[in-house]
């Protein structure tokens, strides 16, 4: 075959347009979309917020897609066609700096989202997102508002709760969380500890909270708390700014015990599944049982001098602990309350 | 000493203008990818600086070394050695300069719009509408200038290098306005999942159809003429050249194979990009049997050397590609740095390796002068190789350990610590690769002013027998 100019520019165009004609022309014909269960149209102010999200470059780093085999942050559903119906761009994003936006919407309540717009480590210790404090609090509330409705109706769902009774959902929670600290740490601790699910509340600690122990403790401390409570756990933070209720101070806790007991389930209960309606959030995709555990641990320890690790009830205990451990946080310098032994007693059958 | 403007319309002035933006982009962009890695490193060095940020450099960063360096350089060794090899001039120099203009504005928008968050964001395809006529000026105005010196040649044949220039010219004038959605002119995307299709249409042939037929048309160029042989086969060319137009332009989907597009669509774009194998071989057996028995002339010549990795990395670049097509190992490598290893292997390592080589090769012919230091070309040339490979095992690194942490459960910010000592080492590693575009472009521009006249005018050795094979 000789090439020619007529050879080489009708060849061109006849082989690119047929192949174009298949990429291209037969999806825009076959590909119908229509509004997905979940879909809802935005509102002008999360409009506004999609254009920043645009302007910004957010789409670098976050997709807009959940695929089948994903588990993590967002994994609640599987992307649809229509989930993006009249999105215009919809951009699904190639990279995962950070996680999944899709479904968004009602992870947080809103404050948190300001909290970390305008410093993510505010939240977030160790991100590496850019703070967008620069945009200024106007841009900041349309990109919350934007991300409070990725997620349509399962989004507004987690924002208002049940429509038939109103209860769940970050915008009833914060209601409850809202007045519970306005009525003092008493009521407000009281509250706190009252929504926990029951068994837990009875449960000690099942970690020995011993130095190494601590240690990893104090690492995920570091690495996923420190930005709220702050390293003296007093919850005088930057992020303190913008939160409220504002994150717990530790030490209130002293002396404010479950029927002046238990606090390792209570922990463990509250890092797992957060505290919706605060910008607590749940660590139960970051954190796997045994760093809950130790974190609870560290806390305890080291903002109230006190932990229940390897109190009654227990049963066989785990092979690779050292059995002559015996706890030594069970004093706390500050009030003593009542039915608490001061040293653990050996184990054995009770 | 003339005035630049007196220049313009002089012949090889408009390649020469290509050539120097090329070098000029290539450091501004690769400055502007450094900036962006320091951003994964240490997220508040520039902490609040709009126009620093990373949502905003990384495109600019993108687009400048894409179409301000490696097109503009690529362009800029075709606009020499189209005209040589058709035996003609290049039609019209002043149209040349046009085309320079239009596109250089285009580049240009990408800096200034981009950090200012004028951008219509979706990725590869962000210059907004007026630019995107700005590009498409270039493209129609290359391509009349390329058709008319086709019919003004005295060279009878057609050298493949000048198939994969035109070729290049006339497909991307149809991917562009198609993949930009240059009929919506405000957001320049369409709504819902569909864009994702065209977007992806976009960004695959901007590789596949412009950087690709770019770099093959230098290479086709380049190595016959150092190892002074003809080209091996003739119908090698032709399959490489079809196959390519016929295969590459239908597999985009491989970018969104995990979100909901038609099964049919993933499929075609899965097999594909197995197919793939067959252009990208072709041309490299095709390559490197003409080289054959006289790699050492390649390697030895420094312009040489950089084409010859550069199809090493082709190589490198295009098995990986198919690879990472499959869905089982997507499942794994997509959403991670693994792609961004890819990405820098395939432009830089590909299509800027050999874009640099064309552009070394026929720069003593342009400038009328002597290269000024082909010891600093040597320098350039290791420090971009060690930069280059160090970014693709790094990069590749932190992209497996994202991609079966991410499987195995982790969420994203859990493995943000697990890829921290691979995000510094690649901005380290990018101050090699900085190095080497400075070097080069003190080099160009010193080559233009400093370099030693060569005997006017320069006989050029053109591949012996074009557009046809062994035999002839
Ligand atoms: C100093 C040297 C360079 C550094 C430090 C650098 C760094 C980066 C960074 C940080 C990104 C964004 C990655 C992310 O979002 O996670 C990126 C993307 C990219 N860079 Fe570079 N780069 C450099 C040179 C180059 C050169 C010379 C080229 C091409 C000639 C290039 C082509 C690209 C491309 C195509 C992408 C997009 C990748 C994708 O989206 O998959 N880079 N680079
Ligand atoms: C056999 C040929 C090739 C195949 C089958 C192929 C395949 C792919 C696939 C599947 C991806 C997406 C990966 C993912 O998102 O998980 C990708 C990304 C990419 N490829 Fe290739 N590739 C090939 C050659 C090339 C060449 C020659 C270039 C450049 C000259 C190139 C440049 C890129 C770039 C820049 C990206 C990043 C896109 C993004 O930002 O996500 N590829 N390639």
């Amino acid at each position: 075959m000789k090439m020619t100019p007529a050879l080489l520019i009708l060849g061109g165009l006849l082989v690119f347009w047929t192949s174009v004609f298949i990429a291209i022309f037969l999806p825009a014909m076959t590909m119908r979309e229509t509004p997905s269960d979940i879909w809802q149209p935005w509102t002008a102010e999360q409009s506004a917020g999609h254009d920043l999200y645009v302007a910004n470059g957010c789409s670098y780093c976050h997709s807009q897609f959940v695929r089948v085999f994903d588990s993590g942050h967002g994994a609640n559903r599987v992307s649809q066609i229509g989930d993006w119906y009249d999105q215009t761009p919809a951009i699904l994003g190639t990279e995962r700096t950070g996680p999944d936006l899709s479904l968004e919407g009602g992870e947080h309540p809103d404050d948190w989202h300001i909290a970390h717009f305008v410093n993510p480590r505010n939240t977030r210790p160790q991100s590496l997102m850019p703070s967008w404090e620069f945009l200024g609090h106007d841009n900041i509330h349309k990109l919350t508002a934007l991300m409070q409705s990725q997620g349509g109706l399962l989004a507004k769902r987690r924002m208002d709760g049940e429509q038939t009774d109103g209860s769940g959902g970050q915008n009833y929670w914060k209601a409850q969380a809202t007045a519970a600290f306005e009525a003092g740490p008493d009521a407000n601790i009281q509250w706190l500890h009252e929504n926990v699910a029951a068994p837990w509340r009875a449960m000690p600690n099942p970690y020995q909270a011993d130095q190494a122990a601590l240690g990893r403790g104090q690492l995920y401390y570091q690495q996923f708390c420190i930005g709220c409570h702050g390293s003296v756990g007093d919850g005088q933070t930057p992020a303190a700014k913008y939160i409220y209720p504002p994150p717990l101070n530790f030490t209130e806790l002293d002396g404010r015990l479950w029927q002046g007991k238990y606090i390792g389930g209570i922990f463990y209960y509250q890092v797992m599944n957060g505290i919706t309606g605060t910008a607590m959030p749940y660590f139960k995709r970051e954190l796997e049982s045994e760093k809950i555990w130790d974190v609870s641990n560290y806390v305890a320890v080291r903002f109230l001098g006190y932990t229940d690790a390897g109190l009654y009830p227990y049963g066989i205990g785990v092979s690779y602990e050292d059995p002559s451990w015996r706890n030594p946080y069970l004093v706390s310098p500050a009030t003593q309350p009542a039915g608490r032994p001061a040293a653990a007693p050996a184990r054995s059958p009770q | 000493m003339k005035r630049l403007w007196e220049h313009i319309g002089q012949t090889n002035s408009a390649s020469a203008a290509y050539l120097v933006a090329g070098a000029v982009w290539f450091f501004v962009g690769a400055s502007y990818g450094l900036t962006t890695a320091i951003h994964l490193v240490s997220p508040e060095l520039f902490n609040n600086i709009p126009w620093l940020v990373f949502g905003r450099t990384r495109p600019i960063h993108v687009n400048t070394v894409i179409y301000g360096f490696v097109v503009s350089a690529g362009v800029g060794a075709a606009l020499h050695y189209v005209p040589a090899l058709l035996k003609t001039r290049l039609w019209s120099e002043r149209l040349g300069w046009l085309s320079w203009l239009f596109w250089q504005a285009a580049v240009v928008s990408g800096p200034i719009c981009f950090s200012l968050g004028i951008t219509q964001g979706r990725e590869y395809a962000e210059y907004t509408f007026p630019f995107d006529c700005c590009v498409m000026a270039t493209l129609l105005l290359l391509l009349v200038n390329l058709v008319m010196t086709v019919a003004n040649r005295t060279e009878k044949s057609l050298y493949v290098s000048v198939w994969y220039i035109l070729g290049m010219a006339l497909w991307t004038a149809g991917v562009y306005p198609i993949g930009n959605v240059m009929w919506n002119p405000p957001s320049g995307a369409l709504p819902g999942l569909l864009d994702s299709v065209f977007l992806w249409f976009y960004g695959h042939n901007l590789v596949g159809l412009l950087l690709t037929p770019a770099a093959l048309a230098s290479a086709y160029y380049v190595i016959p003429r150092i190892c002074k042989t003809p080209l091996y086969s003739h119908t090698l060319s032709l399959v490489g050249f079809w196959a390519l137009a016929a295969i590459y332009t239908h597999i985009g989907g491989h970018h969104i194979l995990q979100a909901p597009i038609p099964n049919w669509l993933k499929t075609l774009s899965v097999v594909d990009s197995m197919a793939m194998i067959v252009p990208v071989l072709t041309v490299l057996v095709n390559l490197w049997l003409t080289a054959r028995g006289r790699f050492g002339m390649l390697w030895n010549d420094i312009a040489g050397r950089w084409v010859l990795v550069g199809t090493l990395w082709y190589l490198v670049t295009c098995i990986q590609g198919p690879i990472q097509s499959l869905p089982s190992v997507q499942k794994i490598t997509h959403f991670s740095n693994w792609t961004i290893g890819h990405a820098h292997i395939a432009v830089l390592g590909f299509s800027g390796f050999i874009a640099l080589g064309a552009m070394w090769h026929v720069l003593p012919a342009v400038a009328g002068r002597e290269i000024w230091s082909r010891r600093l070309l040597h320098i350039q040339f290791g420090l971009m190789m060690f930069g280059l490979a160090g970014f693709f095992a790094v990069l590749t690194t932190a992209g497996l350990i994202q991609g079966h942490a991410w499987y195995n459960g982790e969420t994203e910010y859990r493995v943000l610590p697990e890829i921290a000592p691979y995000m510094a080492l690649r901005a380290m590693l990018g101050l090699f690769i900085i190095a080497g575009a400075l070097l080069g472009l003190i080099n160009v521009i010193l080559t233009f002013t400093r370099g030693p006249r060569l005997a006017p005018p320069v006989e050029i050795v053109r591949p012996a027998p074009t557009g046809q094979g062994v035999a002839l």
